[in-house]
């Protein structure tokens, strides 16, 4: 078995570390000068250098050569040690399988002996974050004075997850992504020491994708040139599941022409000849990224030939900017969505036909309200027939506003259910007595209480209150009720307070309406909302809007 | 070559490369849908990298008790570590556990092999506490991961790996594996071909078990129904599907699960014929219906649809009441 090519180019010298000058030449200042710290974190994206570094600093301190500015000469007995894993002194510790308190115990009692060839101890915690809060506890007090033989380096690539008494306690190093350029430079020499033949925008292609981690370069190289053959543009692309400039293009011509065939058959041609559906996704985002930076009069920030800048001036000019935000960030859905999907190329179908629907169309998100006729969205925001006097949120309330499950199914309704909602015909008028009598009830039923206390209790008792013409209905929980409402002394009592209140003479008629599974009131459309909710789910009409 | 697997013969190759001359990465990522043969490949490797007596250079024999053993997933020396049942969580004590046996020699075969399934579940701490096991293992060796997509894992793992991307097959080759390899009757290979939308594994699951096929036909036909039906007899559908028997293993979770699945292909063709593309359809069978919905709903209403469902499946991935999600769906589906 080979061994992988970014374990075999580990840097083993501080001349080879790529791309963290500013780190290598604080440290290499620290070994010069004696003057290396009890206690390191280093801290940066994967693959930027972080285990190589700290391996390094143990070689370096442990180092045998004379000069030190020479540390490490990874030729010194020491130094080899290192290299192959074997140096007594060098203690590399996985945080995230050793996470518990008792393992940082362990290393607390074994620190205090003296090292047993080299001059320090180093402890290489890697994966640091790992480690439960506890664990971080226990190591504080070690971590901040540890005997002088002892060297602490924590790396890590989740920094916020390091409780800030560590962070305080440690040198911190930042290490940041390699640039594009350092990384073609070092694939170039390491392809020239493993005698793979390759192009240079291949390299450019590998550099790109590995975004600023060295460690995926290599590893990519590595695959592709693991196939024996040249490493051309065209393999890369290949294995990157990367897609030829010009199907971007395509579906972004699509997009601007509003052809919704044309670009579903482009994502389809595009995925079908292999490439990456989320890689896809991220192209055409990177694409239309560099149209928005155009837009802004960012142009010297694009990275393209003259004959790529005409094409993206011109589609960058047919794209107003709120329009190109807003395809932008479906795309980036589609390019990000970590779900897996049971057909990969779904979400790059919705996207690009979620990018075509007009933004004037974007509030019909919520409802589907495509297939109903117009008619019933006038409907259901008709004028109110009653004030949400008594409880706003009801059982009826969302059937009777515009809620987009409703506006979804066309039923074709039937105008005779005046009281619940009202129709055109007849609303003014029964509209305004309606609200009148709703604004005023708790009033009239003052009145019926000041003369009848018996009709007033009664009225409070009513499980609903409907008006058709000018009937008043009553809904009462239970026949005895009913009956009780139903003597002419009460009907009388209230039929005259309403006279008073409102000036208008209003018939009353009781009707009993039962609290569990009732039948809906017989002015309720019957396979509407409303009788659902009152039928099978038991709910109450309180109040009509 | 003996390796036998339906369609990426580019991955094959590359393999094969790695055994024969001695190029073996440490660990390999095998990233693709469900049933798109990932396992498979994995296994194949794993009797290339051990079989005693190859055909040829990186060609496993298939018939020597090792490669049987390997193939049944038997074997000493191939550790198999996934979560106990689909869609549950990897643990940590289960990683633990594999770094503790890769760390002994070999019991006979050349090479001791890891394999992760499903490394998507895996939980966070158990991710995190392979990433040393994954960047420089003990020699001899070779961990193999399959996961449904890079995104899905930490970036950290996926680094660490050789990835190999494994994409759905043309429809045209699933169909004619089935008919040559497992005697598929033409029609129903093509259909299970479409259905499976160029995944083998799932395809030959479907041959297999004819009642899953039959139970999809059930579920797509209760869709046409419910989409005349008031609310009434939508919510009874959704009450009945999400009653929990005591009786059938089978979750009401899992259950309507299994039924969005099978809607949703339907009304992705919607949506694909709806906006006018000519692409092949996921459900040849149901063509008539699927245009005559298209032409009806328009490209918003079948991509509204397609969102809802597959939102449906996130909110039960999150645990959400799958009778609730369930009436939300049918409140939000059109009546037809």
């Amino acid at each position: 078995m080979s061994q992988a090519l970014y374990r075999k180019w580990r840097p083993h010298l501080w001349a080879e570390v790529v791309g963290q000058e500013h780190i290598v030449q604080t440290l290499r200042n620290a070994i010069t000068a004696q003057r290396v710290a009890h206690a390191y974190l280093f801290a940066g994206p994967r693959g930027t250098g972080k285990t190589t570094t700290a391996r390094l600093l143990a070689k370096a301190v442990n180092c045998l050569a004379d000069n030190l500015a020479d540390r490490p000469c990874d030729h010194c007995e020491h130094c080899l040690a290192v290299n192959q894993g074997r140096f007594l002194d060098l203690i590399e510790i996985d945080a995230a399988s050793n996470t518990s308190v008792e393992d940082v115990r362990d290393l607390r009692d074994k620190i205090n002996f003296a090292p047993n060839q080299g001059r320090y101890k180093v402890y290489i915690v890697d994966e640091v974050h790992m480690l439960s809060t506890a664990a971080f506890n226990a190591l504080l007090k070690t971590l901040e004075e540890p005997p002088s033989h002892a060297i602490f380096i924590l790396a890590t690539t989740e920094i916020h997850k390091i409780p800030a008494t560590v962070l305080s306690r440690c040198q911190r190093h930042e290490f940041r992504r390699i640039p594009l350029s350092d990384i073609v430079a070092q694939l170039t020499r390491l392809a020239q020491g493993e005698k793979i033949q390759c192009e240079p925008e291949a390299l450019a292609l590998i550099a790109r994708y590995s975004a600023g981690g060295m460690r995926d370069a290599i590893s990519l190289l590595d695959q592709l040139a693991s196939t024996g053959q040249v490493v051309t543009l065209a393999l890369a692309q290949a294995v990157l599941g990367a897609a030829a400039g010009q199907s971007v293009l395509d579906v972004v011509e699509a997009i601007l022409a509003k052809n919704a065939a044309v670009g579903l058959d482009g994502v389809h041609r595009t995925l079908d000849g292999g490439s990456d559906p989320r890689q896809f996704g991220r192209q055409v985002v990177e694409y239309l990224r560099q149209l928005l930076l155009i837009k802004l009069g960012n142009a010297a920030q694009v990275d393209a030939t003259a004959e790529q800048r005409a094409i993206m001036a011109r589609h960058a000019q047919a794209f107003s900017t709120t329009e190109l935000l807003r395809v932008i960030r479906i795309f980036n859905v589609a390019a990000s969505d970590a779900r897996l999907s049971w057909q990969p190329s779904l979400p790059l179908e919705m996207a690009l036909v979620e990018a075509l629907e007009s933004p004037a169309a974007e509030p019909s998100r919520a409802e589907p309200a495509r297939v109903e006729p117009p008619a019933i969205m006038e409907r259901s925001s008709a004028p109110e027939a009653a004030s949400p006097q008594r409880s706003p949120i009801s059982p009826a309330a969302p059937a009777a506003s515009s809620s987009p499950a409703r506006a979804a199914s066309p039923l074709p309704e039937k105008p005779v259910n005046p009281p619940l909602a009202a129709p055109p015909p007849a609303s003014s008028k029964e509209a305004t007595l309606g609200k009148r009598l709703a604004d005023n009830w708790k009033q009239i039923v003052a009145l019926v209480k000041a003369k009848n206390a018996n009709a007033a209790a009664l009225l409070n008792s009513i499980k609903t209150r409907s008006l058709q013409e000018n009937i008043l209905i009553l809904g009462f929980a239970s026949h005895v009720l009913q009956s009780q409402m139903e003597k002419p002394a009460n009907i009388a009592s209230v039929q005259e307070a309403i006279q008073q209140v409102i000036g208008e003479e209003v018939h009353l008629r009781c009707t009993t309406v039962s609290a569990q599974r009732s039948a809906p009131p017989p002015d309720v459309e019957h396979d509407g909302m409303v009788a659902s909710a009152v039928r099978d789910l038991g709910g109450e009409i309180v109040d009509v809007q | 070559m003996t390796w036998d697997i339906l369609g990426h013969e580019w991955a094959v190759n590359l393999l094969q490369e790695h055994v024969a001359r001695d190029r073996l990465r440490h660990a390999y990522l095998l990233i693709g849908p469900r049933g798109v043969g990932r396992r498979t490949l994995a296994l194949r490797l794993a009797q290339a990298v051990n079989c005693p007596q190859p055909a040829a250079a990186g060609d496993p024999c298939r018939v020597c008790r090792a490669c049987l053993q390997i193939e049944r997933m038997q074997y000493p020396d191939l550790t198999v570590v996934q979560a106990e049942t689909e869609g549950g969580v990897l643990k940590v004590d289960q990683v633990r556990e594999l770094q503790h046996s890769l760390a002994l020699a070999p019991y006979e075969a050349r090479y001791r092999v890891a394999l992760l399934l499903r490394f998507e579940e895996a939980h966070a701490s158990a991710a995190n506490a392979l990433l040393k096991t994954l960047e420089e293992p003990p020699a001899q060796v070779i961990m193999l991961l399959t996961a449904s997509s890079q995104e899905s894992l930490l970036p950290t793992i996926v680094s660490r790996c050789e990835p190999l991307r494994l994409r759905p097959l043309a429809l045209e080759d699933v169909a004619q594996g089935l008919q040559t390899r497992w005697q598929a009757p033409e029609a129903q290979a093509t259909l299970l071909a479409h259905l499976s939308g160029g995944r083998p594994g799932y395809a030959l699951a479907l041959y297999r078990e004819p009642e899953r096929l039959q139970q999809r036909q059930e579920w797509v036909q209760a869709l046409f129904h419910l989409l005349k039906d008031g609310r009434v007899q939508r919510f009874n559908y959704i009450k009945e599907l999400t009653k929990d028997s005591n009786k059938e293993k089978e979750k009401p979770r899992d259950r309507l699960r299994q039924v969005v699945l099978a809607w949703l292909p339907v009304w992705r063709d919607v949506l694909l014929r709806a906006a006018g593309s000519a692409a092949p359809l996921i459900n040849p069978d149901l063509e008539a219906d699927v245009a005559r919905l298209a032409s009806a709903l328009g490209p918003q209403t079948a991509r509204q649809i397609v969102a809802n469902l597959d939102r449906s499946l996130e909110l039960l991935d999150k645990n959400a009441n799958p009778q609730l999600v369930g009436e939300v769906l049918m409140l939000d589906l059109p009546r037809f």
